[in-house]
């Protein structure tokens, strides 16, 4: 009977994996399938899928075909990811030619220093620099809650972008924009994203959004963006 | 058989879970050059998981020997598992959503050790790998 024991164990890890993992992860598609589907049915008037009431400020042109809305949290190894080797080349090629713009949603659930992070580039859009202020924080990334993103960093890196020290530092202490963060995340849950990064890509003229799930190759933005164009 | 299923069985959905194959709105397998290493890793884990359970689940069985070596590539293969694929993806979204701060602790260790964790794991699985063919060929010497 002892022998029987690690055999039946590493037959129940096995099932685990191909068991569970699989199953939940193509459930996941599936699911992602429907919800286009549905964001498709619906007529571009009444689409209202996202709540962007909270999100970021709009990078590039307010007119742009194309609207890559975001989900992601600044402790995110795969968002630093995507962050480094993707963005730059859809900023170059689609959004400063006006084709294409952006807007970040803070689905901030990684961690404590998270929520304070997403929190710190509103009150940097206060003073006009959101975007400047976001790009610092996917330079400066190190991990998940292990000091880089805690509020006397944060406010160093305000210093660094030239902020006004004291209006940044009442801003976070006051924990100003908390309830953006918070909406933000009940946005992202509403519409079924449960992972960072999460893409959506609307087309306005044609009615079209996908979704993409995960740091995907800029190949995948680049075929999705063209067939949208 | 069982080697191929548990290779596979380990290396896609870890694979997917670290965001290194996706399968919507393409297939599509991606690893950047700052991530090679740790896709390197999964690799190396799922090969050694594949050839050290088979090993000792053979050695249970046809040469009726007791052994802990298989629960300690059991082990191997957890830590393996569980490091870093528990971040961003949607199993980290759901533990953290469901457990909250505790959760969030252990995902943040898992993520934040993730290539030591599967150093780690790793050394673990070699060092079963050579002690499981030194007594295997020693006990099929003597048979």
């Amino acid at each position: 009977m002892n022998k029987l024991i690690p055999i039946i164990i590493s037959g129940i890890v096995v099932a685990l994996i191909v068991g569970v993992v699989f199953p939940s992860y193509f459930a996941q598609v599936v699911e992602m399938q429907e919800l286009r589907d549905k964001a498709l049915s619906i007529p571009k008037a009444e689409r209202q899928l996202l709540n962007l009431d909270h999100a970021s400020p709009v990078l590039g042109s307010a007119n742009a075909q194309i609207t890559i809305v975001e989900f992601g949290d600044y402790q995110c190894e795969m968002c630093h990811s995507w962050f480094h080797n993707t963005r730059g080349t859809i900023i170059d090629n689609y959004v400063d030619t006006g084709k294409v713009n952006i807007i970040f949603v803070d689905l901030a659930f990684l961690g404590s220093d998270s929520p304070i992070a997403a929190q710190a580039t509103h009150c940097a859009n206060d003073q006009g620099k959101y975007w400047e202020y976001h790009s610092i924080l996917y330079y400066k990334q190190e991990g998940i809650d292990n000091g880089w993103a805690s509020k006397s960093m944060l406010k160093e890196y305000a210093s660094e972008l030239k902020l006004d020290s004291d209006q940044f530092a009442g801003c976070i202490d006051s924990a100003k924009y908390a309830s953006y963060i918070q909406d933000s995340y009940n946005a992202a849950v509403a519409v079924k994203v449960s992972a960072t990064p999460t893409f959506y890509v609307f087309d306005h003229e044609n009615g079209i959004v996908e979704k993409i799930s995960g740091a995907q190759p800029l190949s995948v933005f680049v075929k999705t963006i063209d067939s949208m164009l | 058989m069982i080697a191929t299923v548990i290779f596979f069985g380990m290396f896609f959905p870890l694979s997917i879970l670290s965001e290194f194959i996706f399968v919507e709105p393409f297939f599509i397998i991606h690893v950047t050059t700052d991530l090679a290493f740790s896709f390197g890793l999964i690799l190396a884990i799922s090969f050694m998981s594949a050839i050290v359970i088979p090993m000792n689940i053979y050695r249970i069985r046809i040469l009726r020997k007791k052994t802990s070596r298989i629960g300690t590539s059991l082990i191997g293969a957890i830590i393996g598992a569980s490091a870093g694929a528990c971040s961003c993806g949607p199993i980290g979204f759901f533990i953290i959503s469901t457990f909250g701060a505790g959760a969030s602790l252990a995902t943040a260790f898992l993520t934040n050790y993730e290539i030591p964790l599967r150093l780690i794991s790793l050394g673990l699985l070699c060092v079963v790998y050579f002690t499981t063919t030194k007594s295997i060929s020693t006990e099929c010497r003597i048979r």
